[in-house]
């Protein structure tokens, strides 16, 4: 901590030195824990403690393939979230676009609502939540069934089940994303002239129209942002797929390690970091593109 | 969105053709890899013997994760068809929720019934007089000590004969050797460990021997309960059991495998798989010639005598919503063969409840078993009475408390028969 | 008058391109919110005669909770992570990165990165690689760093536990916390610090006098949107130490996840969450209130 302010050329280097030293600390803090990850990942004969290879495999990442159900895990996760942040991009579009043009009297209250709801624990809310579910789960079991029995309701339910099924995963899990999305776009279209709908609207184009033709294009870096930070946090999501999976067949990423983990008797350290490496990548990765938002979006509260 | 839609539509249409050309399924749940690997002749003999296809589903592994999906399930009513708990103190609340469809009719006209235990027959009866769950295998906990520490420190191997009998072993352990003298599980995070393990075994030897009275309620306030948790305040205050460990996950692991085979730990329970898998020859750190180095001493009553305390290992019960219950009950008695009983007993180290097991020929290459087997036969158990779960974490708050050294014997009893009470209401504890 | 209608209908339009954002929010947020509450007034469990026939019980859940030492340790417990990690640690290691890499440094975009890193990993990927640094045993990374200055190692997690989930979030919020206070630091005028300099101020005199005053309402801001998102932390604990040793380390979420699920008692678990509820929606308003939103 010396020099609070901006730099000056020609002043002295301790200051620097100072600066590289506290920088260099805080980033080993921040960066050894990866380490052990990526080179458990990769050790033949990895422990739970840092240490450098002896000898160095990938044969880790293939058991995560060949020996478990890694491949369906992947697909599993990447379908899940996927899906959850197409949906969160095409609402939140729409609700932006809506929010930020309207004059109407539900907008403010709207505005602070989102606010508030961010706020809200989903620990909190998961019991209710998975109520909720349950009922429309088993309206829906019922009226499938009505159509097919046994075991094709249940493969069916699998797909469309609200519990124990990928939608109703997708649909929380986009709800959950909703709020901060929908504050994104509405920012950025308040940011967007109104000059082109407007010439538009001249040209006798129907709102339809107006979105696919006008709105759309302008808009792809808002919904970049918002797919990408949607993206981002349903995929570190936790609590929602431990609450509403059961199926071998629907199991995550994030459940696929907490259970490898929790078999107590058989910890294969070298596996686990295989696979954790496996579920980080695609964050780290999501990450790396959305970092050029991240000032906007979460410096959007501070600027107002 | 419209692609989801359609890879969804897809898939689903080819699972219903993939499913319909199917025979019925019967859905099984099961956890951890022994438990897997024991069922897995099971599951053959099934699927031939009833031309059905078994889908096993794999729980997580640690039972108090399995019981929160399973019971998750159970409630939303897409679990599987059959199940198993992972002890009978959750059976009667599975019960009284109305989770288990009753077997007793199919279990007494079964051909195997007649060879099972008494105990086993008794503990699988419910409160309401009816039988949920097939009590295939027990659960029989003794005393594990360390002779060859004991002898070395010329320390009596005698049986203990009474509770203080038992404790001045452990004090004279801890002053010649060093090492703790006596574990009893304890604390919030052995699970029902503290119940199941320790608290109800010295329970059965005490005053007040059950905890059911006669109209299914709990009487949690005996003289028994108090004078338990006095045992375990003595263990405690005199640091004659460790108590560090046990306050964090995995409490079992540095007192069984790491304290217990270095002697720094000189006796504790164990159930009848110990001399197999915890120090044997299944065992990571194994205990040199075990059978020898390690004895056993049942655990004496508070005024004397000698008390083998059964209780039901992972009984398996059928899903009260299962679509083809016939069919599932069928599959259950499957699952009480004899020949399954000894796969269990091979892979997992518990009791078969069945006294037709002693003539099976690959169970008497278990030689660690076959006396644990024999003196089944006069097997004592705790009567069941629904909340016996909600008893099992109340005494593992209480003794948590006193492994914390926050409270006495009379102090741990209030901690245990309020919580019963907060939970269960009024109406149901005395 | 055509104006007039046309308005109308682009403002049913807006609504209705609002609408299905607004079902989801209702059916999986609000709904259960609301839901909550009524449940708690419940003796719902997961088994049991209660499981079977649930009934109203009335306050009973929430006089409970006033006997119950378990939930006051739970808040004790939220207080101290919100402020050791989010109110200290993130806030103070992220303003001490954010002034830095405000200077031209060579490999300052480097740094950033590193910084950012951790807030990028999922909660159970961070879990995992703590139990490893954290572990038991000389082996371990932490072990072998305080051995290095000669002290003596321990089990991490089971001696000091509530300090290391604290270290562990407060590794995973750094990058928040610099991102908000680099954004609060460009908002202020460079002309500032150089008048400042010219009057002849020492470096920790332009920091007490200008850069922390001018920053305060980014300051207070960044409290209220970490504390609350911290208590909604779950995943982490729950991977790390489920809430153990011995409640040590039982945030409210944890307890809530606790006694609903492992408890199995859904209506009392819904009264702490209302209470959770409750204190996020006070910290929420607060937030809402200091942002001055011009929506």
């Amino acid at each position: 901590m010396t020099d609070f302010a901006l730099d000056k050329p020609g002043k002295s280097r301790r200051p620097d030195l100072m600066a590289y030293a506290t920088l260099s600390l805080i980033s080993a803090f921040c960066a050894v824990p990866f380490f052990w990850v990526l080179l458990a990942s990769l050790d033949g004969n990895a422990q739970l403690f840092l240490s450098w290879p002896r000898e160095w495999t990938l044969n880790n990442y293939v058991r995560v393939f060949a020996e478990e159900d890694g491949a369906r895990w992947v697909f599993n996760s990447l379908f899940v979230v996927g899906s959850a942040t197409l949906l969160v991009m095409v609402l939140a579009g729409l609700g932006g676009y809506a929010l930020s043009r309207t004059r109407a009297w539900w907008k403010q209250p709207f505005l602070y609502a989102i606010l508030l709801i961010r706020v809200l624990p989903p620990t909190a809310l998961v019991v209710p939540l998975y109520k909720i579910l349950l009922t429309l789960n088993n309206i829906e079991g019922n009226l499938v069934r009505i159509f097919v029995g046994g075991d094709t309701a249940r493969a069916i339910m699998r797909w469309i089940g609200f519990i124990d099924g990928y939608l109703g995963l997708i649909l929380v899990l986009a709800t959950m994303q909703l709020p901060l999305a929908l504050w994104i776009m509405k920012t950025f279209f308040d940011g967007l002239p109104r000059d082109y709908e407007e010439a538009a609207v001249m040209d006798g184009a129907t709102m339809l129209q107006r979105i696919r033709r006008v709105l759309i294009p302008l808009a792809l870096p808002g919904l970049a942002a918002a797919g990408l930070f949607a993206f981002i946090s349903a995929w570190g999501d936790f609590l929602l797929p431990l609450i509403l999976l059961s199926s071998p067949e629907l199991q995550t990423l994030p459940l696929g390690l907490f259970r490898a983990f929790l078999r107590v008797n058989t910890i294969d350290y070298g596996f686990l970091a295989a696979l954790a490496f496996i579920y980080l990548m695609p964050a780290v990765i999501a990450f790396g593109f959305a970092r050029r938002f991240l000032v906007q979006t979460f410096s959007g509260g501070v600027k107002g | 969105m419209n692609k989801t839609v359609l890879v969804g539509l897809c898939a689903v249409t080819l699972s219903a053709f993939a499913t319909l050309a199917q025979a019925e399924t019967i859905r099984i749940a099961n956890h951890g890899q022994a438990g897997i690997n024991a069922m897995k002749s099971t599951v053959a003999r099934i699927e031939k013997k009833y031309g059905v296809t078994v889908e096993v589903v794999e729980y997580p592994s640690p039972d108090k994760d399995y019981m929160t999906k399973l019971l998750t399930e159970l409630g939303a009513g897409n679990a599987p068809d059959i199940f198993s708990a992972p002890t009978t103190a959750y059976v009667a609340d599975m019960v009284a929720a109305g989770y288990l469809a009753p077997i007793g009719a199919e279990f007494k006209a079964w051909d195997g019934y007649a060879s099972f235990y008494d105990v086993a027959k008794q503990l699988a009866v419910s409160p309401d007089g009816e039988t949920y769950v097939m009590p295939f295998m027990l659960g029989i906990q003794e005393i594990y000590f360390r002779r060859d520490v004991l002898e070395k420190a010329g320390i009596s191997t005698e049986q203990p004969k009474d509770w203080s009998d038992l404790l001045k072993r452990a004090a004279e352990i801890k002053e010649k050797t060093g090492a703790y003298g006596l574990l009893f599980p304890a604390g919030v995070s052995w699970g029902t460990g503290a119940f199941d393990e320790g608290f109800q075994h010295l329970l059965v030897g005490s005053k007040t021997p059950q905890l059911a009275t006669e109209d299914g309620k709990l009487d949690l306030t005996g003289e028994g309960v108090k004078d338990v948790f006095g045992v375990y305040k003595e263990l405690i205050d005199k640091d004659l059991m460790p108590t560090q460990p046990l306050l964090g996950p995995e409490p079992w692991v540095i007192p069984k495998y790491q304290m217990f085979p270095e002697g720094k730990l000189a006796a504790t329970t164990c159930g009848s798989w110990c001399y197999i898998f915890d120090w044997g020859r299944e065992s990571k750190n194994p205990i040199p010639d075990v059978e020898k180095a390690v004895g056993t001493w049942t655990i004496p009553g508070q005024a004397g005598g000698q008390y083998v305390l059964a209780n039901l290992a992972a009984p398996w019960g059928v899903n009260a919503k299962a679509e083809n219950l016939e069919l599932a009950k069928k599959v259950l008695m499957e699952i009480g063969s004899v020949e399954t009983q000894v796969s269990y007993a091979a892979e997992i180290g518990n009791i078969p409840a069945s006294k037709a097991a002693a003539q099976d020929q690959a169970f008497q290459k278990l030689t660690e078993l076959v006396p644990i087997h024999a003196a089944a036969e006069n097997g004592v158990y705790l009567k069941q009475a629904a909340g016996f779960a909600t008893v099992a974490e109340g005494v593992a708050r209480a003794t948590e408390a006193l492994l914390r050294k926050e409270t006495d014997a009379a102090g741990a009893q209030t901690i245990l028969v309020d919580y019963a009470r907060e939970i269960l209401g009024d109406d149901a504890v005395k | 008058m055509v104006r007039s209608t046309y308005e109308k209908r682009v403002a049913r339009q807006l609504l209705l391109i609002l609408s299905p954002s607004l079902l989801l929010l209702i059916a999986f947020v609000i709904y259960p919110a609301v839901y909550s509450v009524y449940l708690s007034f419940t003796n719902e469990a997961l088994t049991g005669a209660a499981a079977l026939n649930p009934r109203f019980v009335g306050l009973r859940n929430y006089s409970r909770l006033l006997h119950d030492a378990k939930f006051w340790n739970s808040l004790l417990v939220t207080f101290l992570f919100v402020v050791g990690s989010a109110i200290i640690g993130q806030f103070v290691l992220g303003l001490i990165s954010a002034i830095l890499l405000r200077r031209n440094l060579a490999f300052k975009q480097l740094f950033s990165s590193i910084i950012l890193l951790p807030n990028a990993a999922p909660e159970v990927v961070a879990g995992f690689m703590w139990i490893s640094m954290l572990a038991g045993g000389e082996n371990a990374t932490l072990s072998r760093i305080v051995m290095f200055f000669g002290m003596t190692p321990t089990d991490w997690l089971q001696t000091f536990p509530l300090t290391m989930i604290i270290v562990v979030n407060t590794w995973r919020g750094i990058a928040t916390a610099m991102i908000l206070l680099t954004a609060g630091l460009s908002t202020i005028p460079k002309e500032v610090f150089e008048a400042a300099r010219m009057d002849g101020a020492n470096p920790s005199q332009i920091f007490r006098r200008i850069t922390l005053p001018l920053m305060m309402p980014t300051i207070l801001l960044y409290m209220l949107i970490s504390a609350v998102s911290t208590i909604a932390v779950f995943g982490l604990v729950y991977a790390l130490t489920r809430g153990g040793p011995g409640g040590a380390t039982e945030v409210i979420s944890i307890y809530i996840y606790n006694q609903s699920f492992t408890a199995f008692q859904l209506g009392y678990g819904a009264a702490v969450a209302v209470v959770a509820l409750v204190i996020s929606l006070v910290l929420g308003i607060a937030y809402v209130r200091a942002m001055k939103v011009q929506v």
